[in-house]
């Protein structure tokens, strides 16, 4: 290296060979990646349980040879799809409990109808959800359970345990949780109660569009969309990348409409008055109060979520009444927490780790 | 080997990641302004209703043109996604049954490996 110039000249005809082959690959490669359909995402052999509406639940058959007594029950947020947590062999978090020898159920979402627009709630957290709690206990033959919860089916999850202290729920485990709305300070602008007009929107509209929940999300980050296309094409020639992208990037787009007076439900009592912070939630008219939660939580926040911010989700471990608690905040941004390899070497071995003796 | 600082491909992408961030606080910072908040919640409820009234209109067009409309689309693919749902429970039954069949005389239920699992002790392989 020419210690003058920094710029070793000898490198640079291998450096343009190179960026040459590199410009053939993505030539070649562009075609195939419009060509050819993404990998199959979701793939863990799973029957259905039930569907109900836009519930869903599934259990993942196990394939350890001996299981943990209690089984464990994911509630995925009601925005996204839950094969993020089941993308593709080898990073798959369903796949990553089965062979640490847990028993997975999962409760996930479809579109909801345009009937389905009343569902507000109470229907998820005092009818979807006990009802797939009944549904574990009968097919798994155990009355205790662990819950998971990914996003918004970590405030699901949350009210839910509050609401009913006594039991089944054993163990609850929380991914990038919001508890404080206030701190979600950009979702909190575009709601503005001065200026979003949310009885408007869901009169006319009934479910919330999946385009404009998108919308929102991408708002957040405004350049990055642009930017990662930037990025696909110069590492078209990578197939790993491409890989990783067509599976993420699909993930991301494929967003659900939100039932309309859920949705308002949401708007009014999170986003508004902020009544789960404030100990003044209640949902069909019982109160929903974290301090009566008392089994083991664990909650794991990223270090860069943009959509969960750590100052809108770091009152959770003091708000909740557990003895046993913890907190682990993990590198990674709200989604790469959970998926992808970085997930499979930080956030699953310590799930792993600290639910396993809790599991018997 | 190229100094880093120096290779114009990593530049590039250090250019690149730079710009995105600066754009993103500087929209973000935009974005969380009141007068902002107005100007969207305007236009997004303008745009809802718009969508809306056109949807109607676009259905009555439809009918009159002997046109199976959206919401007649949308029953159609719920009327799938029911079979579709059906089916699946066919299958899960079917499947409950075949695993019945196989389970030990007196067994109930589908087979599944015991529930004895205990987590593994310090330092041992998982």
């Amino acid at each position: 290296m020419s210690a003058s110039a920094g710029l070793d000249l000898t490198s640079i005809p291998d450096r343009i060979q190179s960026e040459v082959q590199r410009a053939i690959q993505r030539s070649i490669k562009g075609v195939e990646y419009f060509s050819t359909p993404g990998p199959s995402l979701g793939s863990t052999p799973k029957d259905i349980l039930a569907t109900r509406g836009t519930m869903n639940l599934y259990h993942y058959r196990p394939v350890a040879d001996e299981i943990y007594r209690i089984p464990i029950l994911i509630v995925m947020a009601t925005t996204n799809r839950g094969y993020i947590l089941d993308m593709v062999p080898g990073q798959s978090f369903i796949e990553f409990l089965l062979k640490r020898g847990y028993d997975v159920y999962m409760l996930d979402w479809s579109a909801p109808k345009p009937e389905e627009k009343r569902l507000g709630m109470e229907d998820y957290v005092l009818d979807f959800i006990p009802d797939c709690v009944r549904r574990v206990q009968q097919d798994s033959g155990e009355q205790d359970l662990t819950v998971i919860g990914y996003c918004f089916g970590g405030v699901l999850s949350l009210l839910y345990g509050s609401i009913f202290p006594d039991g089944p729920m054993k163990n609850l485990i929380c991914f990038t949780t919001p508890i404080d709305f206030r701190e979600m300070k950009l979702f909190q602008n575009f709601s503005d109660r001065r200026y979003f007009d949310v009885d408007g929107l869901v009169d006319s509209v009934g479910n919330v569009p999946p385009e404009l929940i998108l919308q929102s999300f991408e708002m957040l980050r405004p350049a990055s969309r642009a930017v990662s296309q930037v990025q696909l094409w110069e590492n078209i020639w990578n197939d790993e990348f491409v890989k990783s992208y067509r599976m993420f990037d699909r993930w991301a787009t494929d967003t659900l409409p939100l039932a309309g007076e859920y949705f308002r439900d949401i708007t009014k009592n999170l986003m508004w008055d902020n009544k789960l912070f404030n100990g003044t939630m209640t949902v069909g008219g019982r109160a929903a109060d974290l301090s009566k939660i008392k089994v083991p939580i664990l909650h794991a926040v990223a270090e860069h979520d943009h959509i969960v911010p750590y100052d809108a989700a770091k009152h959770l471990i003091t708000k909740v009444g557990s003895t046993d608690k913890e907190e682990v905040m993990l590198k990674g941004g709200h989604v790469s927490l959970v998926a992808g390899p970085n997930a499979l070497r930080r956030l699953w071995p310590k799930l792993d780790s600290w639910l396993g003796g809790r599991s018997i | 080997m190229a100094d880093k600082s120096n290779d114009p491909v990593a530049m590039w992408q250090n250019m690149m990641g730079e710009m995105e961030k600066g754009f993103n606080s500087f929209a973000n910072q935009a974005m969380a302004s009141p007068e902002f908040s107005k100007v969207m919640n305007q236009v997004g409820g303008v745009t809802a209703t718009a969508q809306k009234q056109f949807g109607d209109l676009m259905e009555k067009y439809l009918v009159s043109m002997n046109l199976p409309s959206r919401a007649q689309m949308v029953g159609m693919a719920e009327r799938l996604q029911s079979i579709e749902a059906q089916l699946n429970e066919i299958k899960a039954l079917l499947h409950q049954v075949h695993h019945n069949s196989l389970a030990p005389e007196g067994g109930h239920g589908t087979p599944r490996p015991p529930r004895t699992k205990r987590p593994p002790s310090e330092g041992e392989q998982k």
